[in-house]
């Protein structure tokens, strides 16, 4: 059977570094996977390059047997992959509401007012609906990180990547991000969680992938993966590991 | 082609050069400090310019002291600009910092341009030279103006590339230009080294504009057309980069000495003649942003 | 924009007025100044519609409104054509270029590519000048009139129904998604990307339809004033178009092109004043920047929208 996402011996250089090592990694429909790995394993980079960012040396990503590497971002949007970014990237002068029905304007055949009622279906499941209308550069930190998570929601993406979308985030939201992505998931959409938030990546996902040093160590349950000799010596010293 | 007119050539060329560095300098600095571009740079070049003007013709100062004059002015109207239009950038003040910058600089090279025209009317003005008439040096002949202006300059150039290397608050600008956050961590005053980076850049330019007075005259558009070539300098050695400033300003006067005697120029040619730097800009705009030296801006 | 803000009023007001300023029996050198201020208004709002929403710098805007104004002329010359097919063509050049320079500057920003217009625009400037055989220099190029027998009136209703019509189709752009894409890109190019924005393709339109509008300008302005000069491709005169949309509020462009109109009355009323007027405004200019950024239209409108709250 064929993978939704499909990376074949994907190799990136920067120079004299090699980021990743020819790595053989697979996805399929409506998994949602944890990417985790120290600081430099290459997990941002192959994030980066399935995203459209950086183009890989060798190796090659396809999605749905179609072939995704090389392009850039916005062609990944349009074939159905997903981004958020460790730094908020809203659009701080325009509404939440505004925010939310870009995404869903790019693609040609969508019209306002389908776009509007989405976006504000979008926000009544994000509890976000008495900001519509505010500027998005009002919102606290939690808040536009949920923003975040809607605009990509809008694109009814097939594969969605989050990056580091835990950062700084109050206890209580953190809890109401999980059910807002278990929800996403269970709506059929891949999700591919980047996160050194051991609590989040072993609380949500079914599957660990760890990198190291461009190469990927594990592979399995969050379990397996916790208790992997391995992963615990690339984390030494992290007290998850302990 | 005679070995004395070769070496007129090269010594012309290096008195442009000069000249160029100083202000090329200017952007440099203000560029690593502040990391913005000043597009009032060439009017800060014309006030040092008219400063020294006034000094000299209307005050009857000594014209070496109407460049130290010139620079004085300058360096005040620098932190001026700095403490009032710039600062705000840096607290956080202003909502859209790029375009602000941008924008606000080109109001004010719009105002001060304008400001010189009305006051001192378009026509050129000349005040006198440090020194006057011919020097010979055997078959060599050097007007003595441009000789004073080039070795003034040098000296200047000088002095600043030694204060940066091994003053502290050299150091303090090269830190301050580097990570403005671990210079402030490790206590210097980022806000006073702003200013006064940016008022030394002024004065640098300022400078360069009072020393070519004598030689070139003074005219408020003066600033226009030599900012754009030190902007190529500057672009081409990459934006903040020292060295790559006054290497690329030494080269530039070379080849704008020496090209028009290789190259036959019609008059259409000449006509053009301002328009060689600005294609070069733009080549390198579009080709190598960052220039020969510097560091490529990474987005995202 | 809401259509309740006092800005609205405001040029709702002063269309009305414009519409009947002909029959109110003023000397005809007034309606002469209130044309020019609508060219003023057409480069300001054309200039914002780059630089406010997309945020892309540009001081190539007097020069673009210059190139137009040459090719209309010399393609009318040379193809003996009566001058309105030769505006067009002068616009669609001016649009033209537009395309070109904004795909060659996609991957440069903020100051780079404020350096790389100000050269352009020298460049085009400096090629008008010297290609004096062609353009006459700087002893400037005569052109006939829109139309034999034109008057000062029906020459004011072309200009106000050109800039009432160029102002339509911009307002109809903005606020149709591509004005949402417009300001997506200006705000976070990377994040607009990342949810399907063709970035590039509204990049290269928006500075295409900037500097077909300012040759549109430039074109019409020739056949007004009938005699040009590489002067008007200045960057002196792209001092005014920047301080006009500034002070309007170069973020709206109802308010830069009421910026246009307003401040070229003011110009007029103050003509003795000789270069002052341009250090009176640029000191306004930067005034506005540091103080009320969105303009003096655009700090009522959030003075107004705040005491409602």
């Amino acid at each position: 059977m064929a993978s939704q996402l499909e990376i074949t011996k994907l190799t990136k250089n920067f120079g004299g570094l090699r980021a990743l090592k020819g790595i053989d990694l697979s996805f399929e429909k409506g998994e949602l996977v944890g990417l985790i790995g120290p600081n430099g394993s290459g997990k941002t980079t192959l994030l980066n390059i399935i995203g459209g960012y950086y183009s890989a040396t060798s190796g090659q990503v396809s999605l749905d047997g179609q072939r995704c590497d090389g392009k850039n971002p916005v062609a990944l949007s349009r074939m159905g992959i997903g981004r958020s970014f460790q730094v908020t990237k809203v659009f701080k002068r325009l509404t939440v509401l505004e925010n939310l029905m870009v995404g869903a304007l790019a693609h040609a055949g969508t019209s306002r007012r389908a776009a509007e009622a989405h976006a504000r279906e979008v926000l009544e499941r994000l509890k976000l609906s008495r900001l519509a209308n505010e500027p998005a550069t009002n919102l606290s930190g939690g808040q536009a990180k949920l923003l975040e998570f809607g605009r990509i929601m809008m694109l009814s993406s097939k594969v969605v990547l989050l990056d580091e979308p835990f950062g700084g985030v109050h206890p209580d939201l953190k809890r109401f991000m999980y059910d807002k992505i278990r929800e996403w998931n269970a709506g059929g959409t891949t999700i591919i969680l980047v996160s050194h938030d051991m609590g989040s990546i072993f609380g949500l996902c079914r599957r660990v992938v760890t990198l190291s040093y461009g190469e990927i160590i594990a592979d399995g349950s969050p379990e397996a993966v916790r208790n992997d000799p391995a992963v615990l010596e690339a984390y030494l010293g992290d007290r998850h590991a302990a | 082609m005679t070995f004395a007119a070769i070496i007129e050539l090269a010594v012309n060329g290096l008195i442009t050069g000069i000249l160029y560095a100083l202000v090329a300098l200017g952007i440099a600095l203000i560029f690593g400090v502040l990391k913005i571009v000043n597009f009032a740079h060439g009017e800060f070049y014309m006030l040092g310019g008219y400063a020294g003007y006034v000094a000299v013709t209307l005050l009857g100062l000594h014209p070496a002291a109407g460049v130290v004059a010139g620079m004085a002015a300058v360096f005040l109207v620098g932190a001026a600009v700095e403490k009032t239009l710039i600062k705000p950038i840096h607290l956080g003040k202003v909502e859209r910092a790029d375009e602000y910058a941008i924008m606000i600089t080109f109001a004010l090279s719009v105002l001060l341009l304008n400001l010189m025209l009305s006051i001192f009317g378009p026509w050129p003005q000349r005040p006198q030279a440090i020194f006057s008439g011919v020097f010979e040096f055997g078959p060599v002949l050097l007007p003595g103006d441009r000789l004073a202006a080039a070795l003034v300059g040098a000296i200047i150039i000088l002095v600043f590339m030694a204060v940066l290397r091994w003053s502290w608050i050299g150091m303090a600008v090269r830190a301050v230009s580097q990570d403005r956050g671990a210079a402030q961590a490790f206590g210097i005053n980022i806000d006073r080294v702003s200013t006064f980076a940016f008022a030394i850049g002024a004065a640098l330019a300022g400078g360069a504009g009072a020393l070519i007075g004598p030689v070139f005259n003074v005219v408020p558009q003066m600033g226009l057309v030599l900012v754009i070539k030190a902007y190529v300098i500057v672009v081409l050695g990459g934006m903040g980069s020292i060295p790559g400033a006054v290497l690329g300003a030494l080269i530039l006067g070379q080849v704008e000495s020496f090209v028009p005697i290789l190259i036959s120029d019609p008059a259409r040619g000449m006509a053009y003649r301002d328009a060689y730097g600005l294609v070069v800009l733009v080549l390198v705009l579009l080709v190598r942003p960052q220039g020969l030296f510097g560091r490529k801006e990474r987005r995202a | 924009m809401k259509l309740t803000a006092p800005s609205s009023f405001i040029a709702v007001a002063f269309v009305a007025l414009c519409l009947m300023l002909p029959f109110f029996g003023l000397p005809e050198y007034w309606l002469y100044v209130v044309s020019i201020g609508f060219y003023y208004a057409l480069l300001a709002s054309s200039w914002s519609l780059l630089v406010g929403y997309v945020g892309r710098i540009s001081f190539a805007q007097a020069a673009m409104s210059g190139f137009g104004a040459y090719v209309a002329l010399l393609t009318s010359a040379y193809l003996d054509l009566s001058p309105l097919p030769g505006i067009v063509i002068g616009a669609l050049a001016a649009g033209a270029v537009g395309i070109v320079v904004g795909a060659l500057t996609l991957r440069l920003h903020g100051a780079y590519l404020g350096l790389t217009t100000i050269a352009l625009a020298e460049i085009l400037r400096i090629t008008a000048t010297a290609e004096h055989q062609l353009t006459r220099g700087t002893r400037g190029y005569a052109a006939p009139p829109l139309w034999e027998g034109i008057s000062q009136t029906e020459y004011y209703y072309v200009f106000l129904a050109v800039l009432l019509v160029s102002l339509g189709l911009m307002l109809w752009l903005l606020h149709s998604r591509i004005g949402l894409f417009f300001q997506a890109i200006r705000e976070d190019e990377d994040g607009a990307a990342s949810l399907g924005v063709r970035v590039t393709l509204w990049k290269v339109l928006a500075f295409a339809l900037s500097t077909a509008f300012a040759g549109l300008a430039g074109g019409l302005y020739a056949h007004f004033i009938q005699l040009i000069a590489p002067s008007m491709m200045s960057m002196q005169e792209m001092g005014y178009v920047l301080s006009m949309a500034v002070i309007g509020g170069f973020a709206n462009v109802i308010h830069a092109a009421l910026g246009g109109v307003l401040l070229q009355l003011l110009l007029e009323w103050l003509r003795e004043l000789g270069e002052w007027r341009l250090v009176f405004f640029g000191a306004v200019a930067i005034l506005v920047l540091r103080f009320a950024p969105n303009g003096i239209f655009g700090t009522l409108d959030n003075w107004a929208s705040r005491r409602a709250r």
